[in-house]
């Protein structure tokens, strides 16, 4: 299968706190990698050094086997083929839901306005936003400001798209439609990176479990193995904590 | 000659009105242009000043970017921490002695509220600036935007919103003390007055309408802004397109009913 993003040795740390202590996977394309962990295994910190949003240490972080961190790799198009969803959403408050989905087409991609429109609208039927084109971020609730941001990345056509905790800041009625978007997604065959507490969430879609511990990989593996038959005691007591 | 308070005012007003109505336009001149190209000044020095080294930058980007940004920490420092009246002499004399520039007295005025305000403007707006959520830098880096467009499309605009009420401010203390510049010999409200006053010896009655011109200003912008800043707060309402029976029915939502809609339509 061929590896879309592959990561190799990866290290960061922040002052004297080291985070990630040396981090090998890949994720091939049309995969689902569902990253579990403890709060503080260095999961999202991962998420974001991939994104770029934090510089990593050391280590290389392969895109279509190049490395994105020595050049080479054109930024701004990177960022397009990889998107990302966080925790808080993070959509623009000076926006409308249309134009949250409108302006990196426009800016990044310089895509016509007619066309980033139609894409937009497009992405935002697909998950089910469409009816508040016009709304304000601060006007939705959790679920809804989740789901426009998933449409904001993949308005962008993306290859990939990294999700942080995508439901953690939710009320927990509305966690379902999130997750149910994303289950679509991924039956569609997009490729996604998930840091994730959904267990459900993980048996059901991931076709790669990765469990994080203390700055390394533990146990990765399909999720029938990894969360059916934890090898490590850590993981077993991990599993136990999330019932 | 007139022997009451009000007498000696609507005399002075009568002689001295068309004088007065000259200075109070060279005031708004001078206070409107220097806040203007101060904002501008100070978001420049402000985008600038929050440029970080980009990844993987040389040594020699490194220092160069290290010494703009000790050059306008220095240009904000100078400005903010010497009285405005005496940067104007400063500036006005210096040119003239050193540079053999013979400056426009107006000119000379713009100049001097411009950089003055610009010193300001950079700290205010850099404060706006990092008020704004670290996650919206985030999710406009994570789609690509350069620091630029991350900043013109994303940034500025919430920031512009929250120190609004800090500018108009800066513009209302521009009216005011744009009348220290009658040392260089502006024609502004200030110096108008104080020929005015020198011809009869009326000081109080002359610096009492002078006043009330500047009271009058001042309240008139804060109305002005007040209203500027409802307008980019935009409406409360919004409207939601189609309904499940009706692809064409439109639901107005305002703060009031929005619960109760969102409920409905979440059936």
């Amino acid at each position: 299968m061929e590896q879309v993003i592959e990561v190799k040795g990866l290290c960061k740390a922040f002052g004297s706190h080291q985070v990630l202590r040396g981090i090998d996977f890949a994720a091939g394309k049309g995969e689902v990698t569902c990253i579990i962990g403890s709060s503080g295994s260095g999961k999202s910190t991962l998420l974001r050094c991939i994104n770029l949003l934090e510089t990593p240490d050391a280590g290389q972080i392969l895109y279509h086997g190049r490395d994105i961190l020595t050049g080479g790799v054109n930024m701004p198009q990177y960022h397009a083929k990889v998107g990302m969803v966080f925790q808080q959403f993070n959509l623009f408050g000076n926006m409308t839901v249309l134009g949250n989905c409108m302006t990196g087409q426009m800016k990044v991609l310089r895509r016509s306005r007619e066309e980033s429109e139609s894409n937009a609208v497009k992405y935002l039927q697909k998950v089910g936003m469409e009816a508040y084109i016009n709304a304000k971020p601060r006007q939705l609730s959790g679920g809804q400001k989740q789901r426009v941001a998933i449409a904001r990345a993949l308005a962008m056509d993306p290859e990939v798209i990294l999700f942080d905790e995508p439901t953690s800041a939710l009320d927990p009625e509305m966690v379902g439609e999130v997750l149910s978007v994303m289950q679509k997604l991924a039956q569609e065959g997009l490729t996604m990176l998930v840091v994730t507490h959904e267990m459900g969430f993980a048996r059901a879609v991931a076709d790669q479990v990765v469990f994080m511990d203390g700055g390394v990989i533990c146990e990765q593996g399909a999720p029938q193995d990894v969360l059916g038959q934890p090898k490590s005691e850590r993981l077993q007591a991990f599993l136990k904590s999330m019932l | 000659m007139p022997t009451t308070f009000f007498g000696w005012v609507g005399f002075l007003i009568k002689q001295y009105g068309g004088l007065f109505l000259t200075g109070t336009g060279v005031t708004l001149l001078v206070s409107i242009t220097g806040t203007v190209f101060g904002f501008l000044i100070g978001l420049l020095v402000a985008i600038a000043r929050t440029i970080e080294p980009p990844r993987g930058a040389g040594s020699v980007r490194r220092g160069l970017l290290r010494a703009l940004h000790m050059l306008l920490g220095a240009y904000i420092q100078v400005f903010r921490g010497t009285p405005m009246i005496v940067q104007a002499m400063v500036i006005y004399y210096g040119s003239m002695q050193y540079m053999g520039l013979d400056m426009d007295h107006t000119a000379a005025a713009i100049f001097v509220i411009s950089i003055n305000t610009g010193a300001y403007m950079a700290e205010i707006i850099r404060g706006g600036i990092i008020s704004v959520d670290k996650g919206q830098f985030e999710a406009a880096h994570s789609i690509g935007m350069t620091h630029w467009q991350t900043m013109t499309t994303v940034v500025l605009p919430q920031a512009i919103r929250n120190i609004l009420p800090s500018v108009g401010n800066e513009f209302i203390v521009n009216i005011k003390d744009s009348s220290v510049l009658n040392v260089i010999a502006v024609s502004e409200l200030f110096f108008q007055a104080k020929s005015a006053a020198g011809t009869y010896f009326r000081y109080f009655e002359v610096y009492f309408i002078v006043a009330v011109i500047y009271l009058v200003l001042t309240l008139t912008v804060s109305r002005i802004l007040r209203f500027v800043e409802k307008k980019m707060d935009g409406p409360d309402n919004y409207v939601i397109h189609g309904s499940q029976s009706d692809s064409r029915a439109e639901i107005v939502v305002s703060r009031a009913n929005e619960e109760e809609v969102q409920k409905r339509w979440n059936k």
